[in-house]
């Protein structure tokens, strides 16, 4: 009596833990399909011909995959300049917040001065800070200096990128042990000797992630981009350019060469994220949840 | 990254004082007051550059916003501009309540059309000079019907718009980016694989995302959803997702949850890690079912990390601008879609301005009341 009820509980649990483990993977694969299942719409589509693209109900698998959209893109002038200017102010923006934000990340960081706390606290503000609170504003100092598209953008850029890496980096030098830098000052060095020398070829890791995520950042802008390009179409950038996207011939939208655009400028940054994983969250973990 | 140390201890010959010590007067060996001054000398010199930059972006430009928020200053253009006040803010608050009285028809009885009451329209009843009032939304209250009129309707709509879709966003990102959290937070095979899956819409351009669920959405059968909708039956697969006033919103927010939820994930994910495995082992050998355990300990050790994310997250999606921008362009704003408008296209920089310093102030105010209720120190 009591070894059959043993018995029945025991199968019970098995078969709860059997349906929880079902559960489980079934959750994943609903995850997986809701994570991915956009880029991999896009990335079909991208291979369709215009009328299978046109065709209802749409078709879940291209029927004769060509790659006449992407070709068509690759072919699109404007659209290739986009991607030119992009890289351009992208890694400009990158290497320049990472030159201004480490000297500065290293004052903050490792030296005693007053109103250290309170520039930190200044900068930090600066993160919460609305991009549209400053944007007739900027324009009108972007006029003054009578400055063109591209170095504006990536002056502007600044804006979100260089609080981040300033603040991400203070942390870091902070973490680097004090007798380094004093080591370094026994031996002769000054303050700035022992940076370039001694600290800053340890902040390697650091400035990677943080130039990573400001990569990604400013790859990313919209608003600032489309707002000084309107007198300066030339300079667009690849969001700009796949937001006004049309078509060489076509009257209607060219979802397809759209979609091809989709797909080539995220398959680089994809790749990129997937590569640098590890320390984009540690990044995006230490820039977050430390603030 | 690692935890730094908190603030370094001072080396044992350099009696260094702390911020804002000053020192004066106190008796310290030459050298060692010029070694101070001259670190101190040096960290203003390395924060220089940073300064200046936020000088030029930050700083200036937002004094001349709110500057020109009261001004009629035009955008682009050589106009002499006159102070005007509080005028940009009075033609964005100007609101007005007005009762919508029954439709009557000539007998003077009220039309009932399928048992309902009709009302006259909300032009009959709204201001016409000195300004002209346009209706932003009607309610019904007590039996009666009203309508809300503004000067800037568009402004006001764009106000709720935004506050809506970044509470209902925020909300199901929250919970979605938790389901997610939890499950990468469990061992199984493949989690890597998964943590990298999860990072993919992280990485995609919102413009770009954008313009993917803008095709998947499409009005015809050719999107994926109006197929999918046919296919089981629910709809006729015509639905219009982005010309329906009622479905915008919605669209809008499915668009940006999908988006935005690994970064919650990944920030509740890095939360969870820092929870010692042996308290959610207690609470189970005291026989605490999975809910209980979560609710009980994981939730409550949670809560810095979560708080930092809503802020990081509430923040960033009341100044929403790409997907509003890219999609519905002009037909329906968000509040920072709304500011740009009015400076590029109709060139009226004041009161793009007077927009601008108001989502700096509904933002700031967002921050405050969140770092109040949430008593996190940033």
């Amino acid at each position: 009596m009591t070894g059959r009820r043993v018995a029945r509980t025991r199968r019970r649990r098995v078969a709860l833990r059997v349906t929880g483990r079902v559960l489980f993977w079934l959750l994943i694969a609903v995850l997986l399909v809701y994570l991915l299942f956009p880029f991999y719409w896009a990335l079909v589509s991208a291979l369709k011909t215009q009328t299978e693209l046109i065709r209802t109900p749409a078709t879940l698998w291209p029927e004769n995959p060509v790659l006449a959209n992407f070709r068509s893109v690759l072919g699109n002038d404007r659209f290739v300049r986009a991607l030119g200017v992009s890289t351009l102010v992208a890694s400009s923006v990158t290497l320049l917040s990472l030159l201004v934000g480490a000297v500065a990340g290293y004052a903050l960081g490792k030296m005693r001065f007053q109103g250290r706390g309170a520039s930190l606290y200044v900068i930090l503000a600066m993160t919460m800070f609305p991009q549209i609170a400053v944007l007739a504003g900027l324009y009108a100092v972007i006029r003054l200096l009578g400055m063109p598209a591209v170095p504006s953008m990536i002056l502007s850029y600044m804006l979100f990128t260089l609080p981040f890496t300033v603040w991400v980096l203070t942390s870091f030098f902070k973490g680097l042990p004090d007798s380094l830098l004093q080591a370094a000052q026994v031996d002769g060095a000054t303050l700035l000797q022992a940076f370039r020398h001694v600290l800053l070829p340890l902040t390697a890791p650091a400035l990677v992630t943080t130039g990573l995520l400001a990569f990604i950042q400013a790859w990313n802008e919209y608003l600032f981009a489309l707002t000084f390009t309107v007198i300066d179409p030339p300079a667009r950038t690849v969001p700009v350019a796949i937001a006004l996207f049309t078509g060489e011939i076509a009257r209607q939208e060219p979802f397809g060469e759209i979609m091809a655009a989709a797909v080539i400028v995220t398959i680089p940054l994809v790749l990129l994220v997937l590569i640098f994983q590890q320390r984009i969250v540690a990044g995006l973990t230490a820039g977050a949840v430390k603030g | 990254m690692q935890d730094a140390p908190e603030a370094p201890t001072p080396p044992a010959a350099l009696p260094l004082d702390g911020e804002g010590g000053g020192g004066r007067g106190r008796p310290k060996k030459n050298g060692v007051s010029r070694l101070m001054r001259l670190e101190r000398r040096t960290a203003y010199l390395l924060l220089l550059p940073t300064f200046l930059v936020l000088a030029v972006i930050a700083a200036y430009p937002f004094g001349q916003v709110v500057y020109s928020s009261l001004t009629d200053a035009k955008f682009a253009s050589s106009q002499p501009t006159s102070f005007v006040g509080l005028d940009n803010y009075r033609t964005l608050f100007a609101m007005t309540i007005r009762r919508l009285p029954p439709k009557l028809d000539e007998s003077g009885a009220p039309v009932l059309v399928d048992g309902k009451v009709r009302y006259e329209s909300a032009v009959s009843v709204l201001p016409r000079s000195p300004r002209r009032y346009r209706q932003v939304f009607q309610f019904g209250l007590l039996g009666h019907r009203y309508v809300l009129g503004a000067v800037s309707a568009d402004f006001v709509r764009a106000v709720w718009d935004t506050v809506v879709f970044t509470v209902v966003a925020v909300a199901l990102e929250t919970i979605l980016g938790m389901i997610i959290a939890l499950t990468l937070s469990s061992e199984f095979r493949g989690r890597g694989a998964m943590r990298a899956a999860m990072l993919v819409p992280w990485a995609v351009i919102t413009v770009v995302s954008a313009r993917i669920w803008e095709w998947m959405l499409q009005p015809t059968r050719a999107g994926l959803f109006n197929a999918l909708g046919s296919y089981l039956g629910l709809s006729e697969g015509r639905t219009d997702f982005f010309g329906n006033p009622t479905l915008q919103l919605p669209s809008m927010i499915m668009m940006d949850v999908w988006k935005t939820t690994p970064f919650m994930a990944l920030l509740l994910l890095a939360g969870l890690a820092t929870i010692p495995a042996e308290y959610a082992e207690a609470a189970k050998v005291d026989g605490a079912g999975p809910l209980r355990r979560f609710f009980r300990i994981t939730l409550p050790l949670l809560t810095p990390t979560l708080a930092v994310a809503l802020i990081f997250r509430t923040l960033d999606s009341l100044r929403v601008f790409d997907i509003f921008q890219v999609v519905l362009g002009n037909q329906r704003y968000s509040m920072a879609s709304f500011a740009q408008d009015m400076l590029i296209s109709r060139r009226d920089m004041g009161l793009s301005s007077a927009a601008s310093v108001t989502i700096f102030v509904i933002i700031f105010v967002f921050a405050l009341l969140y770092v109040r209720s949430m008593k996190v120190d940033t």
